[in-house]
């Protein structure tokens, strides 16, 4: 159960509510799966049963078990699949669109952070059944999380900096979102973008350029605006 | 002696802690361990179980970092302090048998006593780092308490998990501290010059 449940720690709201499950009408599969998101929202892991996730998605538990075998361990499991893929997917679209390293890692930071602390079924989590979420946020867990964050994060870095620069400052900024979800600041709220831009610019683009200071024939551009390669701006 | 009584159930309780895991530690088997009668551990934990093991992992983690204080007592420079602290932690925590074990085993009995600890302690390393920065000198704009409970934040997330970083190697700690973690935060710290635009 905590396998696959704590991953949700990754993982964002995208769909309102609303607009999932039975609502929006759509495969046996869908349905289940987004079900199993209202039902973790409401309820966690240990208290939601195959027969909740039935009942929310407007389904029978025949019909849960013909499409998931393995139960609820299964469903939970592709909940979890994709809200981690909803979270990248989000981030990805936001890192993407900035012109600037400096607004790439607000966007990346504020995205992550926003994300995490406001979805509801890792919020309920967090709050009834800690040790769900936390035995991947320590130690040997704790490292693959990173890992994976830096390999997703670090390419978004590569027209300023070479893949081993990025890779650094990619994993750096996956830290400072996980620091700031399981210990939140009273002083600095990283949803806020412009905190988040205090917090980047204050500490971690100076630890950039130290990169290649000081002796460094091609410093780091932080600015570099690459307006020519880009018909959007940047973003707000 | 009431302290002395409740200390002992405490290192009683640990010594199970070590042999059988947290799970399989009992109320009997700290009462056995210390000598004392099942009330008498009740009387000082009247939460029973959970209050005893809860009070042992904050012991335990409490004793970590005054291990970790007075490791980090002579160090005279902002950049010391951090370099030795992350050191000595790291080392630590590699080579903590018991927190080891129970890692493996049972992280989910663990972890949240362990988080809530190092919410205090976040805030312990914040404070005794706060004097080393206003010595060192602040970078321009950075306030002070700020940047104490971020290298704080900081240093206990490298301490757990130290991610791509060899913690063992003193020469990437070097640059760690230096280069990532205080480039922002005090007046360029040696041998950096002014930072670049």
């Amino acid at each position: 159960m905590s396998e696959h449940a704590a991953r949700l720690l990754a993982v964002p709201p995208v769909v309102p509510a609303s607009r999932t499950a039975a609502a929006a009408g759509g495969s046996h599969r869908v349905r289940i799966v987004d079900g199993a998101l209202e039902c973790l929202a409401r309820q966690g892991t240990s208290k939601t049963t195959v027969d909740d996730i039935a009942r929310r998605a407007g389904v029978s538990r025949a019909t849960v078990y013909r499409v998931f075998p393995g139960g609820k361990v299964e469903v939970i499991a592709a909940v979890v699949d994709t809200e981690m893929a909803r979270l990248f997917s989000a981030l990805g679209a936001s890192m993407g669109a900035a012109d600037t390293l400096s607004d790439v890692l607000v966007n990346g930071i504020t995205e992550a952070y926003t994300r995490i602390t406001t979805h509801p079924a890792l919020t309920y989590l967090v709050e009834h059944e800690p040790e769900v979420v936390l035995g991947h946020l320590a130690f040997d867990e704790s490292n693959r999380l990173l890992a994976t964050a830096t390999r997703f994060v670090g390419p978004f870095l590569a027209r300023w900096m070479d893949p081993e620069e990025s890779a650094r400052v990619a994993e750096w900024s996956a830290r400072i979102v996980l620091s700031y979800c399981i210990s939140p600041s009273a002083r600095t709220d990283l949803a806020d973008r412009r905190q988040a831009r205090t917090l980047v610019e204050t500490f971690v683009l100076p630890g950039i350029r130290a990169l290649r200071a000081p002796d460094a024939s091609d410093p780091i551009d932080l600015n570099r605006y690459a307006a020519d390669h880009r018909a959007g701006g940047p973003t707000a | 002696m009431v302290v002395d009584t409740r200390q002992r159930i405490i290192e009683a309780t640990y010594a199970c802690v070590a042999r059988w895991g947290l799970a399989k530690t009992t109320v009997e088997d700290a009462a056995r361990e210390a000598n004392v009668s099942r009330a008498t551990v009740y009387r000082h934990f009247p939460g029973g179980r959970d209050e005893l093991i809860h009070d042992v992992v904050s012991w335990e983690f409490l004793a970590f970092f005054l291990r970790l204080y007075e490791e980090v007592q002579e160090a005279t420079s902002l950049e010391a302090v951090m370099e030795r602290g992350i050191r000595f932690a790291h080392r630590s925590i590699v080579e903590h048998e018991v927190l080891q074990r129970v890692m493996q085993t049972e992280p989910e009995t663990l972890l949240p006593t362990l988080t809530l600890e190092s919410n205090r302690i976040r805030e312990a390393i914040a404070e005794f780092l706060l004097p080393y920065l206003l010595q060192h000198g602040m970078a321009e704009g950075v306030d002070p308490t700020q940047a104490a409970d971020f290298l704080a934040r900081m240093v206990l997330s490298y301490m757990a998990s130290p991610g791509r970083w060899d913690l063992d190697d003193p020469g990437q700690v070097r640059q760690l501290v230096r280069e990532e973690l205080l480039a922002g935060v005090v007046v360029g710290p040696e041998p950096r010059g002014a930072p670049g635009t």
